[in-house]
Parts: C-alpha cells; sequence; structure tokens
C-alpha cells in the first residue's frame, strides 16, 4: 500500500502549476482552496482565529530544517483528535497528520520540515465532534525538498533508525512530561537526481511514527517527505497513571517497510 | 618569474581590449606560483555570481618534470578552461590528474573542461556517494546563477578513489594525497608536494573567509589535531591567501570551531531550539570573518543537528 499522504503527492503535481515566490495572493488562495477541497472535500472549515497557532520562522535559515511548532488554546487542545499540517508550495503538500491519542497533551506539538517554495503553511486542528478549524502562515523559504542530504552519509547508514528521546522532569504524578524525540533517518525526498547514474535517488521516508505509554497511545502520526532529514518531534504525554514508573515506547514504519522500535524508561514522580 | 608575468600581461590585454567577453582558451587564469612549480589562482571571497563565473575559490596546479596535476578544477567550465590556458601557456606536459578535492561547486564544476586530456580524475573514496546526492541540485543551481556563463560545466566522475593515501609521481615530485574523515564534508582530500613542502588543504582551511560545516563539526576539530602535526613550509587555504604559514594560519578557523561547538551544546542543553540558536551561538566571531552573516547561521543549524545526539 502505497499510504493516502503519497496519494496526495500525485494528486498534487496535477493540480494547478507549480507554486512560485513570484505568485500572487489570489493564486495562493486558489491553491489552498484546491488542496482544502482534495483533502477535506465538502467539510466546513473554520477560521481558528487565535485557538490554532503555527510558530516558525518568517524566513528559513535552512530551507531542509524548517522548525515548526503548532500550538493550540487551552479551551480547544482537550478537543482535538487530529492535526493536520499542509505546506501548500511544496509538491507533496499534506506534510504530516499527527491523530492524538488519550495520553496526548495536546497544547503543543514541534517538527521540522522541507519546504520548497515560498508558500503558506496551513495547520488544521480536528475536534471530536468533527469540527475543523484552520490556520495559515507565511513562510520565505525555498529549495528544502530538493536540497541535498546527509552530511555524512557513513554515520547516517550506521545509525539509521536509532531513536533519542529527552524527557522534561517529572515533578507530579498528574502533570505532562514534556519530550524531545529525534529519528535518524534520511527521509529521502525521491526528488534528487543521481548525475552519474541519471536515476532518482528512490523515495525513502518515514510513513507512520506510533507513540505510546505503557501501551497506550499518546500519538500516531502518518507523514511523509516533507519531514526533515533525521526527523524530530517535541510532544508532552499525560502519563495518566499512580505516578509510575513506565515505558515510553515508539513505533516506525518507514515506506521502504523497515520497522524500528525503541523504548525508554520513565521515572517515576517524586512522592507526595 | 617571466613567463608568469607575460601571461599576466596577455591575459590583462584581453581583458581591456577584447570587443565581446572571451571564451574558451583565450583567457588565461591568473596565477601565483607560490613555490617553485606551485601554482594558485586566488578565489574572490564572494558567493557564486555571473560576474565571477563561481571562480571563489582557491585553484590551481603542480609541474612535475614528467607531468602536471590539477588541484581542483573550478567552480565553472569556464573557469576551468581558463585554468587549462593558464597550465598551456606554461607547459606543453600531460596533464595527467585532476584532483577534487571535495564535492563542492566552487571546486568540481572545471573539470569537465579537463576532459579531452584524459587526466585521472582523483577523489576521495566518499565522493562519488556525495556526488551522486548533490551533483544535479548543484549543476541546477550553478545553471540558475551563472546562466549561459555555465555552459559546459558537468558533473564529472572520479576515476581514481583515495580512501586513506594515494601518491603521485609527476616525474621528480611525489605528491602525497590523503584522504580524511567527516569534516569540512564527508570526502575531504589533502594534498602535500614534498618537492617545496607545499601542504595544499583546500578546504580544510578557511583563511578570512568563515568555515563551512558541511561534514561534521566534531570531525573536523578531530581532523586538525592530525593535520597541524604534519610539518610544512606552506599552506594552502581552499579560501584565502594563496599562500599561509602553517600551521600558524589554522588557529582562526579551530578557534571558531571551537567556539562554535561550546557554545551550540550549551544552547542545546538549556532548550534553545535549533532555529533561534545562531542568535546566540558565536556571537564572539562576528566581524572576524568575511560573509559571516551568510554562512553563520547554516553553519549553526548543522552543528545543532550533529550535537543533539551526543
Amino acid at each position: 500500500m502505497i499510504g493516502r499522504l503519497f496519494f496526495f503527492l500525485l494528486l498534487s503535481l496535477t493540480l494547478a502549476g507549480p507554486a512560485s515566490a513570484e505568485q500572487s495572493e489570489a493564486e495562493r488562495a486558489a491553491r489552498w482552496s484546491d488542496l482544502r477541497h482534495a483533502i477535506f472535500g465538502d467539510r466546513v472549515v473554520e477560521d481558528a482565529g487565535d485557538l490554532v497557532v503555527i510558530d516558525a520562522p518568517a524566513r528559513a535559515e535552512d530551507a531542509a530544517i524548517v522548525p515548526v511548532a503548532i500550538r493550540l488554546a487551552e479551551t480547544l487542545a482537550p478537543e482535538i483528535l487530529s492535526l493536520y499540517l499542509v505546506i501548500d508550495g511544496n509538491p507533496s503538500p499534506l506534510a504530516a497528520h499527527f491523530l492524538f491519542g488519550p495520553l496526548a497533551d495536546t497544547k503543543e506539538i514541534a517538527t521540522r520540515v522541507r519546504i520548497d517554495d515560498y508558500t503558506y503553511l496551513h495547520a488544521v486542528a480536528e475536534t471530536a465532534d468533527g469540527r475543523l478549524y484552520a490556520t495559515a502562515r507565511f513562510i520565505k523559504a525555498a529549495g528544502g525538498c530538493s536540497a541535498p542530504a546527509g552530511k555524512d552519509q557513513a554515520l547516517a547508514l550506521e545509525r539509521l533508525g536509532k531513536m533519542k528521546l529527552t524527557l522534561s522532569a517529572r515533578l507530579k504524578p498528574d502533570a505532562p512530561i514534556g519530550a524531545k524525540l529525534l529519528v535518524s533517518h534520511p527521509n529521502y525526498s525521491g526528488l534528487q537526481m543521481d548525475q552519474l547514474s541519471r536515476n532518482y535517488i528512490p523515495a525513502d521516508f518515514m510513513q507512520t511514527l506510533d507513540v505510546s505509554y505503557n501501551g497506550r497511545s499518546v500519538f500516531r502520526l502518518e507523514s511523509d517527505i516533507a519531514i526533515s532529514e533525521d526527523p524530530s518531534f517535541n510532544f508532552s504525554f499525560r502519563p495518566a497513571d499512580s505516578g509510575g514508573p513506565g515505558v515510553l515506547r515508539a513505533e516506525i514504519l518507514d515506506s521502504s517497510q523497515r520497522h524500528f522500535t525503541q523504548s525508554w524508561p520513565v521515572p517515576a514522580a517524586p512522592q507526595m | 618569474m617571466r613567463i608568469s608575468q607575460r601571461a599576466f600581461a596577455v591575459a590583462a590585454i584581453l581583458f581591456l581590449f577584447a570587443p565581446a567577453p572571451c571564451r574558451g582558451e583565450s583567457v588565461l587564469l591568473a596565477m601565483t606560483e607560490i613555490a617553485a612549480g606551485v601554482f594558485v589562482h586566488n578565489g574572490v571571497h564572494e558567493e557564486a555570481s555571473p560576474e565571477n563565473d563561481n571562480a571563489i575559490a582557491n585553484i590551481g596546479f603542480i609541474l612535475g618534470d614528467d607531468a602536471v596535476a590539477v588541484v581542483d578544477p573550478g567552480g565553472s567550465a569556464k573557469e576551468g578552461r581558463e585554468l587549462r590556458a593558464a597550465i598551456r601557456a606554461r607547459t606543453d606536459r600531460p596533464i595527467r590528474y585532476v584532483i577534487l578535492t571535495h564535492v563542492h561547486p566552487d571546486h568540481i564544476f572545471g573539470a569537465a573542461a579537463f576532459l579531452d586530456d584524459h587526466p585521472s580524475f582523483v577523489g576521495h573514496a566518499k565522493l562519488p556517494g556525495a556526488l551522486a546526492q548533490r551533483g544535479d541540485y548543484y549543476l541546477r543551481r550553478l545553471r540558475e546563477t551563472l546562466g549561459d556563463d555555465a555552459e559546459g560545466s558537468e558533473v564529472v566522475a572520479p576515476t581514481i578513489l583515495v580512501s586513506s593515501r594515494l601518491d603521485l609521481d609527476l616525474g621528480e615530485r611525489r605528491l602525497v594525497v590523503r584522504a580524511h574523515g567527516p569534516a569540512h564534508t564527508d570526502n575531504d582530500l589533502t594534498i602535500f608536494d614534498e618537492k617545496t613542502r607545499t601542504f595544499w588543504l583546500a578546504d580544510l582551511l578557511f583563511v578570512d573567509r568563515i568555515p563551512v560545516v558541511d561534514g561534521s563539526l566534531v570531525g573536523w576539530l578531530k581532523e586538525l589535531d592530525g593535520l597541524t602535526v604534519i610539518a610544512a613550509d606552506r599552506a594552502v587555504p581552499g579560501h584565502g591567501p594563496v599562500s599561509v604559514p602553517w600551521p600558524a594560519a589554522v588557529e582562526a578557523e579551530r578557534r571558531y570551531l571551537e567556539t562554535l561547538a561550546r557554545e551550540t551544546r550549551a544552547a542545546i542543553g538549556v532548550g534553545v531550539g535549533i532555529a533561534d540558536a545562531y542568535r546566540e551561538v558565536g556571537q564572539s566571531e562576528r566581524g572576524k570573518w568575511l560573509l559571516f552573516d551568510d554562512y553563520h547561521p547554516r553553519n549553526v543549524t548543522a552543528s545543532y543537528k550533529e550535537l543533539e545526539w551526543e
């Protein structure tokens, strides 16, 4: 199975011409309208106002590694089942779909993405009762999807699939724990040509990431080539146990059908 | 030296009186003979542009009794042709080797100008992999940037790969080519000319122009430890003056890289994000390097990505 996101890649290539820095606002609006319909069909997509905020640099220093954080208002966060990140100008615009589990603390999630051209980013939060809240942010960056990856290719190969987790301190049994997860994976976009062989380097990217705590889901991510090389995620979870200790587990399936799993102990909260 | 002065004069006259931009073999690249038989062209401290034909790196050639070795053919086929013309203005000896010190466009895209000489193209064992990953992207960028002046530039594959050391005999002159671990890139070569004790470090040594971290920051610092114990009468940096004292000239680069490592680790330690780190890291180096704002933020991002795995 190629996967739904890859389907959108193919679809997007058939949509109105490639994005470019010279695109007019009307063209950008038309692009989003097309994408919105492709992803959400006829569902109503409401303006999120201050309920959903995208935090990203206005101008990226490195278009292949653009940090993006999505924040949800305290009032909205508990209602949210899933979150879409769309990069309108990318060859594969639907960059990520986070599906939150019962243990997710959805107030903020962050990752790093590739951006191929000056573009709007859209974050769309979906509530349990099916409402969609969208917000947009414009970013000046170009060339991120076809930019060369791999500064140290031997290391990349040796480290493939390895993960690193950093946890914030666990102060109270019921407080959310912040986590930063790094995954070593080239996330090849399939858009780089090998000049010597005249072949494209095949796409090879993380398709799904499942994060769970003690067997209960924190989130599942369906992702794509727009996630930067060595994917990085900042998220929070509520252990919902009596204070631990517990085990956080991450499970990855990539487009080459490789499967990577790693687990980390989560220390117990201090006795109150 | 008489010949080089004449060649320079010819080049100057062509520049002054040519009615249209010169093409092909008629223009000679300006060379400095920094030691007997070691010729270096001084790259300008600029980003690639149509005005400079991507001639922004120090490139050149070494003359033996039997043959010539090119050390980096330059940033475009046009620069490569001008380098070739500068060689042919001095000698008819065969161009036996074209050494590609690493994958970066300002060093390799002149290679196509030497194809008719049928030299061996010498590269690091990891150069083919890097060319596969990046060659297409670099070529497209070169064409975008230089326009017509990129014409003829292409990705040329190395025909001799070096994984540790290779000695090249040019006739009464031995060059020691060493392959290094990931540092400036993951495919860096240096060349030591035993005859004049000239150490050609290419982009493992930046002087005046800010170093670019595109391999491994930790690896580069480690390589510097090994490089600085090699005794030489002079060094050729990839960017900077054509000849500098060795190892004294490496100290500024080492200070920058050490600062980058120390302060990036500190930023990661206190949870500064990858996008914000460059505002805090290495600010004491501002003003000490040309093109600081063009490359420093990317260096911090690259270092952050590397060091967050520690």
